[in-house]
């Protein structure tokens, strides 16, 4: 009967007594989690009005972020994007609280430690989002601003820029996020010098008959120019 | 709103010397002193000959010139009155030169002389280039007169000008504010006009100095807010305009963007007015018209094509944004055809304007980016244009602008239609 006691029955009976501790934990997280998915299906809808109202769509197609959404595979609208991450955002948020409310040791830790981590996630975020404004912008301006000048490379020129503020960006958020900190940095520093010291030894060394031709092409063009000129006065 | 001229101290005192005056002549200059004496010598000259019994004022706007300027319009004078066919006695005239603040252009030069004319309370003003070198005194009496006798507010130049000259003003400014506001005014953007002291007080009351208005804008600024608040409007014809050459650096991307985008920005703050207007009502000429010898022009065609070419290789991405599929297809065509085939048609340059307006309204683009790129299209009009007028006199081209304010004015209501 001793034995039946503690092997079974004595077991049994904590493991329900567990169980009825539980169990109220259970049901208020299942609650918070509903809660939690209602509420982010009332405010997805109250954004995407919101956002439609201000014309959020047409700032986004002016500075090139519906391009990058598509590109990115997305074929929402900003509206219904942002709408959307911000239902996801409130279920996750409900999640998270309703696990907490189960209150077991190992997930609180885990949890705790993946806040901590959360605001390098997002500062790198915004990091790439704005990173990949300002490459769009300042690409677009020197590739103007080239074609204006008359050179030939314009479109190369406009995509060099692009991408290095790209690279940059992209450096900055990977610092933030700690990958391979000191890696990224070091990486980037050498590349970039490394780009300059080879076009500065080829244009030195390797390429110095061309640099030469080059140049003599190039001034010889602006005398040629200068004899060329046009004196229409546009205004 | 940043500091002005008008208030300090010794401003104030030479105003207040000065009490009130008729006529105001503001000259605005930045490193002009090899052209300017000749320009104050017309304007003194002018106003002695055709104004001698009004209190007068020549005000120079300086933009902090190095090499002089200043100096050279302070010490420059009509010594003897007899050279100029004057002998009766010539009520006082005054002379202020005063280095303007605020953004760096002719706008703000311009600020400043209004604020003077103000401060004066004076009935008419004139500004006028300080590059001139085919200025004359008749010229004063041409730009000044219709406002004192005849009640005018605004008096637009008329030139004779080398048939290649003035590019921008022929294919943009003058038949796209023609076909807007209805008014003929021949030359929107020529940088000689006469005002009155009224419409200078309007000027002023605008809060547009800190904009593109204060640099290359002012010019159709001026015209086209006196033409769409009804003030009374006319243009004098002055014979031709001859300047010192233009600066070999100065930014025709730039110039381009500040023009035209003061242009586009005006149909911004007027759209009822230009929405409701269906005809093009002639304005008055004042002076008497004749034929001029005009400086030859060198124009180097194959470079333009080049810049078209090179435009359209590498900013179709960017037009794709503002131009239909048919403008980009003709674009594409034309960039391949040789020389003598190279054509832009005015239906297609008009299309291409009407296009620009409506993205820079619709924001389609960062503004600068957006009319900055239309500069290779400009440079492949302008090419075309070269091209086509090759053999014309200046009649014949004035006919063939003509033709174009015909295509603005009658592709202007399916643009009103699609400008919400």
């Amino acid at each position: 009967m001793n034995f039946l006691q503690r092997v079974i029955i004595e077991p049994f009976e904590s493991s329900y007594e567990k169980f009825l501790t539980f169990m109220p934990n259970f049901l208020t997280s299942l609650a918070l989690l509903i809660v939690g998915i209602v509420l982010a299906a009332v405010l997805r809808m109250v954004f995407l009005r919101i956002f439609r109202a201000i014309n959020l769509d047409k700032a986004a197609q002016r500075l090139g972020l519906f391009d990058m959404l598509l590109k990115g595979g997305i074929r929402d609208s900003l509206s219904a994007f942002i709408a959307r991450i911000i239902g996801w955002l409130v279920i996750f948020t409900f999640a998270v609280v309703a696990v907490q409310t189960l209150k077991i040791p190992t997930v609180e830790h885990l949890l705790e430690r993946f806040f901590l981590y959360l605001p390098n996630v997002f500062t790198a975020a915004v990091i790439l989002l704005f990173g990949y404004l300002f490459s769009n912008f300042f690409g677009r301006a020197a590739l103007i601003a080239s074609v204006n000048a008359g050179i030939q490379r314009a479109g190369l020129v406009g995509r060099l820029v692009k991408i290095t503020v790209f690279i940059l960006s992209a450096t900055m958020a990977m610092e933030q996020l700690g990958i391979g900190r000191d890696t990224v940095l070091i990486a980037f520093a050498i590349i970039f010098g490394g780009i300059v010291l080879a076009l500065a030894i080829a244009f030195g060394f390797g390429g110095r008959d061309i640099a030469r031709t080059y140049l003599q092409r190039t001034v010889g063009k602006e005398k040629e120019n200068e004899e060329n000129r046009d004196d229409i006065n546009p205004l | 709103m940043a500091d002005t001229a008008i208030k300090r101290e010794d401003i104030q005192a030479r105003v207040t010397r000065i009490g009130k005056a008729d006529i105001l002549v503001g000259i605005p200059s930045y490193n002009n002193a090899r052209s300017i004496g000749h320009v104050v010598r017309a304007v003194q000259a002018g106003l002695a000959k055709y104004f001698p019994d009004r209190k007068t004022v020549l005000v120079n706007s300086d933009g902090g010139s190095t090499d002089g300027t200043m100096d050279v319009v302070h010490d420059t004078t009509i010594d003897d009155f007899r050279s100029i066919l004057l002998s009766h006695r010539v009520e006082s005239f005054s002379k202020m030169t005063i280095p303007y603040h605020g953004i760096p252009g002719k706008g703000s030069a311009f600020r400043t002389i209004f604020e003077i004319a103000q401060a004066l309370d004076v009935k008419a003003c004139a500004v006028v280039d300080s590059d001139l070198r085919s200025i004359t005194p008749e010229w004063i009496e041409l730009l000044v007169k219709p406002v004192m006798e005849d009640g005018y507010d605004y008096v637009s130049p008329l030139y004779h000008r080398h048939k290649y000259d003035g590019t921008i003003t022929n294919s943009i400014v003058y038949p796209l504010t023609r076909a807007l506001y209805g008014r003929n005014v021949r030359q929107p953007i020529g940088g000689d006009f006469g005002f009155s002291g009224k419409l200078a007080g309007f000027y002023l009351s605008k809060d547009v100095w800190e904009t593109d208005v204060a640099r290359y804008g002012i010019d159709i600024w001026m015209t086209t807010t006196a033409i769409a608040n009804d003030f009374r409007v006319c243009q004098a014809f002055l014979g031709a305009k001859i300047h010192d050459a233009k600066d070999p650096g100065a930014d025709l991307s730039a110039m381009l963007y500040q023009v035209v985008g003061a242009t586009f920005g005006l149909m911004e703050e007027y759209p009822r007015t230009w929405k409701s207007v269906t005809r093009t009502q002639p304005v008055p000429v004042f002076g008497f018209t004749y034929e001029v010898g005009l400086e030859p022009v060198s124009v180097n065609i194959q470079r333009m094509i080049d810049k078209f070419t090179l435009g359209a290789r590498e900013l179709v991405p960017v037009w794709e944004n503002v131009l239909s599929e048919e403008t980009l297809g003709f674009l594409k065509e034309l960039a391949d055809a040789p020389q003598d085939n190279f054509h832009m048609p005015d239906a297609v340059w008009v299309d291409i304007i009407y296009s620009f307006a409506l993205a820079a309204h619709r924001n389609l683009l960062n503004k600068e980016h957006l009319l900055k790129s239309l500069t290779p299209l400009y440079i492949g009009r302008t090419a075309s244009f070269v091209i086509e007028a090759w053999e014309s006199s200046g009649p014949e081209v004035e006919e063939k602008i003509e033709n174009l304010c015909g295509v603005y004015e009658k592709l202007k209501p399916s643009f009103s239609d699609r400008w919400k």
